[in-house]
């Protein structure tokens, strides 16, 4: 499903130039749930907003189920992110003038779905995700637990192909942060790939393959399943 | 999708209430001001739209040159209409007019001035007058006819129905009413409550059969798609053709025209009142700027709000044009607001703003021009105001807005956001510098030396035997002891209204004519108006011992380029005119400009003006009361009407006051505008900095430091502003004066009460803030890291 061949990204600033990903290149199949993790600066956020088609690389390539997407312009990209990829955050990035149901409806919006049909599927999720009591609820009345499911539901309620997990469990207890894991992998087995950035080796377990970075490159890959 | 927006606008205007009143209170005090202004420049554009036929009807100009200056009047000869209409085709039709005459009307016991005109019958059907009786046909079948208004029938029957009822003229004639027409609304060129024929104003008027007379109006009806250049080809040497030696070229004058322009600079037309309209017009547009600024900068500023939505919004799916439209969604949404509640300040201000600007202006929420204005202000404010904020918003990183790194506020938007803090600013005070030098300028012409004394001097239009018994009047004025002094003149002294070009003298170049004002006088005239004599005498009491002398007034002397002037004569066709005195320049019908050149002659025949001098000091009601019962007693059967010459003085600068009173209203809404986004700003950035301030405070700086330190930033722009306002203000300001013939010098201190005031206002705004943000517990604001 993705393959990324010497990827690189470089920032610079006035006088510092730093190398965020140097040449790397991995490949990720339909079905699978990878944990990328490395210590901080080591360019796995960087890694991540490439996936997500957030951010574009300076070199390499980068195959999105076959088509190269590397050099796409805003609005492809744009495109591409809103039929194809949920984001979850460590800061759950809940709108907080939007209630819960209709934060979850947003990406349905983007993609032009019909009013009925969005309720229909937003209350699915809603449901799914056991937040459905708190529909009409504003983010700011969730605890962190219910906020980052509220997020989830709204990565999943347009059946993306691939999931990209920032830190998912970072600002949540040990409780709530299983929770939030256990969906990710239901939602893995019901087909979604996963890609899932974290620092924590507990969450990583709950993945098949780890990637291991340091300064913008993999160093090693243990496979868990 | 337009739900979701509508949304999230609403709530993001309801969670930040105070900057959405901000921003809309500004918004709406802004659409509310273009909307007045708006409201006033579509009632001038309109005048004389009550009359359907008006692409067809013009007036004839009449340009005389002398000394190689060209002067446009309105007046024409009386035979003029009928030759043009016999002899030029394309004339549909003619009509002359009187210029307005205030005649008294007597039912009974009921007696009213009415103000009316003597037309030619075409006049009715020219103008499409409405009949409410009778018909503009046979309207005029009689000689002693009259046409009256709604209001005038009204006036003495309490009815309309009003045919051939009679009403007493002047005490001496009965008019039969013939027709009753439609009252003609406020903004129309004419004002009249009754129609004559002009017949009976030509009967008493014979002069006004000749050629060489310029004494009536004449209105002409084209064919429908006329040539008027053609027209106006064969007019110019029309008058030659009947009078050889005169000197008037004419011409015909659209009625589309006569509000806004009639005014002409030595035969060219230039702008008149359109230069005022486009003014003001110009100012509500800027109005609307300065408010749409304050919405921009305040959304920019507080863009680290928005920052997180825009990147959920952007990772989503949502494109950068999805997220202009909202953002441009937003803000039209916002003005939408503003404009219904500027609706309601119109309705609240509107009977403030009527008395202001003399009108009687309305707002209509039915009418489709209205709302369709309204709307589009709306709609223009939305995408002015939020245009730059939405491609600001939208261009966001939503990589780093999500990370939290903060967005450079400092950078380009900073400095966009200071610009626009500065336009706003140098805006207001050149509309501050303007106000004052207008205001002075009136002033400065109110307080000149007119060359005699118009406090406590009363005149009154000849009524009944007047005239004639003059002397018996003034002696039992004089008698009541508050009167010092009375005289008869042909005309009021602000306006005299005949002048000629026919004078020669010995030594005077032939080819040249000089225009001079004549007007006849009584021996006490110049005594009464309190005028000063620089050579000679005045003429002597027994009026009749001097008619074949004149007085001059200095500026005639000039021209006469003689040592000694007293003793000269002047020559009218074959009548010979000895000077026998000067009179020191006062200053007549135009108040910016120097005396023009005049003779006053010692003839009462035309006298139609009774000047009274009342006595310094006097208490002035009780002296009009005795006024009145000496009037009463000696011309009995007139009601008494009379007017200060002071206070008609104060009405010639009604166009002035009127720019005055208008410029200082909106030079205060500009400021307040600017001022209430200036006060947001100041909120947002002492939001901004509170850590800041609260680690300076533990670090020991004082409440007054820190409070400079907010305010200084603030401050400097608004000297920015002044620096760029002085030049403008001043280019601005000397170019309107030089219109002014009399005018004030501009002075550096009108520039440094403006800055002064600028700052002071723009410190009094941002202090409240700074010193809020100053004086708040440092503990709080450290602890929320």
């Amino acid at each position: 499903m993705i393959k990324i061949s010497d990827l690189e990204k470089i920032y610079r600033t006035e006088e510092v130039e730093t190398v965020a990903l140097n040449k790397l290149s991995f490949n990720v199949k339909e079905g699978e749930f990878v944990a990328v993790m490395g210590p901080s600066g080591c360019g796995k956020s960087t890694l991540l907003n490439i996936l997500g088609l957030l951010d574009d690389p300076d070199d390499g390539s980068f195959l999105f189920n076959g088509i190269e997407v590397a050099h796409f312009n805003e609005r492809k990209r744009a495109d591409l992110r809103k039929r194809n990829i949920g984001f979850v955050f460590q800061s759950f990035n809940l709108i907080d003038e939007l209630t819960v149901f209709e934060n979850v409806e947003l990406p349905l919006i983007y993609l032009g779905v019909k009013g009925d049909e969005r309720k229909q599927r937003v209350e699915k999720v809603l449901d799914k995700m056991q937040i459905m009591h708190r529909r009409n609820h504003y983010p700011q009345q969730l605890s962190g637990g219910q906020q980052q499911r509220v997020a989830v539901a709204r990565a999943v309620v347009n059946n993306p192909k691939l999931i990209l997990a920032d830190e998912p469990t970072g600002n949540l207890d040990s409780s709530n942060g299983n929770e939030v894991m256990q969906l990710l992998t239901e939602l893995n087995e019901q087909g979604t790939t996963i890609i899932m950035v974290t620092h924590s080796e507990h969450d990583a377990r709950y993945s098949h393959r780890i990637i291991r970075m340091l300064d913008g490159q993999t160093v090693t890959e243990n496979i868990l399943v | 999708m337009f739900k979701n927006y509508f949304k999230t606008t609403f709530r993001n205007l309801w969670k930040n209430k105070g900057y959405s009143f901000l921003n809309i209170g500004g918004l709406a005090i802004g659409i509310a001001c273009a909307g007045l202004i708006f409201l006033w420049v579509e009632d001038e554009l309109t005048f004389n739209h009550y009359f359907s036929n008006r692409d067809n009807l013009y007036k004839v100009k009449d340009r005389q040159t002398y000394d190689g200056t060209t002067f446009t009047f309105d007046a024409t000869p009386g035979p003029f209409a009928a030759g043009i209409k016999s002899e030029m085709p394309g004339i549909k039709n003619t009509a002359r007019t009187t210029w307005g005459n205030s005649v008294l009307f007597s039912l009974d016991d009921k007696t009213i001035y009415q103000q009316g005109l003597y037309v030619d019958s075409p006049f009715l059907k020219m103008f499409q007058l409405q009949f409410v009786k009778g018909n503009a046909t046979n309207a005029f079948s009689q000689l002693h006819s009259i046409v009256v208004s709604k209001k005038m029938a009204n006036n003495f029957f309490g009815t309309t129905n009003v045919i051939g009822k009679t009403l007493k003229v002047d005490n001496k004639d009965e008019y039969i009413i013939s027709g009753v027409i439609k009252d003609l609304p406020e903004n129309v060129s004419f004002k009249f409550d009754w129609l004559s024929p002009f017949k009976i104003y030509e009967d008493q008027n014979q002069w006004l059969q000749y050629w060489g007379n310029n004494g009536v109006v004449t209105y002409v009806e084209t064919q429908p798609n006329t040539n008027v250049e053609q027209i106006n080809k064969k007019l110019y040497g029309y008058i030659q053709t009947k009078q050889k030696e005169t000197n008037a070229k004419m011409s015909i004058y659209p009625m589309n025209r006569w509000r806004m322009y009639d005014s002409f600079e030595n035969g060219k037309e230039i702008a008149g009142r359109i230069k005022y309209v486009n003014l003001f017009s110009l100012i509500a547009w800027i109005i609307l700027i300065i408010a749409c600024i304050n919405f921009m900068n305040l959304s920019t500023a507080r863009s680290e709000q928005r920052a997180r939505e825009v990147g959920v919004r952007k990772v989503l799916g949502a494109g950068k044009s999805k997220l202009i439209s909202q953002f441009i969604g937003e803000s039209i949404f916002t003005s939408v607001l503003a404009a219904i509640l500027a609706v309601g300040i119109i309705y609240l201000s509107l009977p403030a703003f009527n008395s202001l600007v003399e009108k009687q202006l309305s707002v209509n929420v039915a009418n489709p021009y209205h709302i369709g204005a309204l709307l589009l202000i709306a709609l223009i404010c939305g995408l002015v105001a939020g245009s730059y904020p939405a491609f600001y918003l939208s261009s966001f990183n939503p990589v780093y807005v999500l990370k939290g790194i903060k967005i450079k506020t400092g950078g380009s938007a900073g400095l966009i956001r200071k610009g626009l803090v500065v336009l706003q600013f140098s805006i207001s005070v050149v509309l501050i510098i303007s106000t004052i030098i207008i205001y002075q300028q009136i002033t400065h012409v109110k307080d000149r030396e007119l060359g005699y004394n118009k406090q406590n001097l009363v005149y009154m239009y000849m009524q009944g035997k007047m005239r004639q018994h003059f002397n018996v009047i003034k002696n039992d004025l004089q008698s009541t002891g508050v009167i010092e002094n009375a005289a008869l003149s042909n005309s009021q002294v602000l306006q005299l209204g005949s002048n000629t070009g026919d004078f020669t003298w010995e030594g005077k170049d032939p080819s040249k004519q000089v225009l001079i004002t004549v007007e006849g006088v009584s021996p006490e005239y110049t005594a009464t108006m309190g005028m000063h004599l620089k050579d000679g005498r005045n003429f002597y009491p027994d009026g009749k011992t001097d008619s074949s002398n004149v007085i001059i007034n200095e500026s005639l002397a000039k021209i006469l380029k003689k040592k000694n002037v007293l003793g000269t004569i002047v020559t009218q066709g074959n009548t010979n005119y000895t000077i026998v005195g000067v009179v020191k320049d006062f200053v007549y019908n135009n108040m910016y400009a120097s005396a023009a050149p005049l003779i006053l002659f010692s003839d009462t025949s035309n006298c139609n003006v009774l000047s009274i001098r009342i006595k310094a000091g006097a208490q002035l009601p009780a002296a009009l009361s005795k006024i009145e019962a000496v009037i009463k007693n000696d011309n009995p059967g007139y009601p008494f009407d009379y007017s200060f010459v002071d206070q008609q003085f104060d009405k010639l600068f009604k166009t002035e006051t009127l720019i005055g009173k208008l410029a200082s209203v909106f030079s205060i809404l500009a400021i307040f505008i600017s001022c209430l986004g200036l006060f947001g700003l100041a909120a947002y950035t002492a939001e901004k900095r509170i850590k800041e301030i609260g680690i300076r405070k533990v670090l020991g700086a004082s409440v007054k430091g820190l409070a400079s330190l907010l305010s200084k930033e603030f401050l400097l722009l608004v000297a920015i502003s002044c620096l760029i306002a002085f030049p403008v203000a001043l280019w601005m300001m000397y170019d309107w004066l030089n219109g002014y013939a009399y005018r004030v010098k501009i002075s550096w201190t009108v520039f440094a009460l403006a800055g002064v005031l600028a700052l002071l206002i723009a410190l009094l705004t941002v202090s409240f803030q700074a010193i809020k943000a100053a004086i708040a517990n440092p503990v709080k604001s450290l602890r929320s890291e």
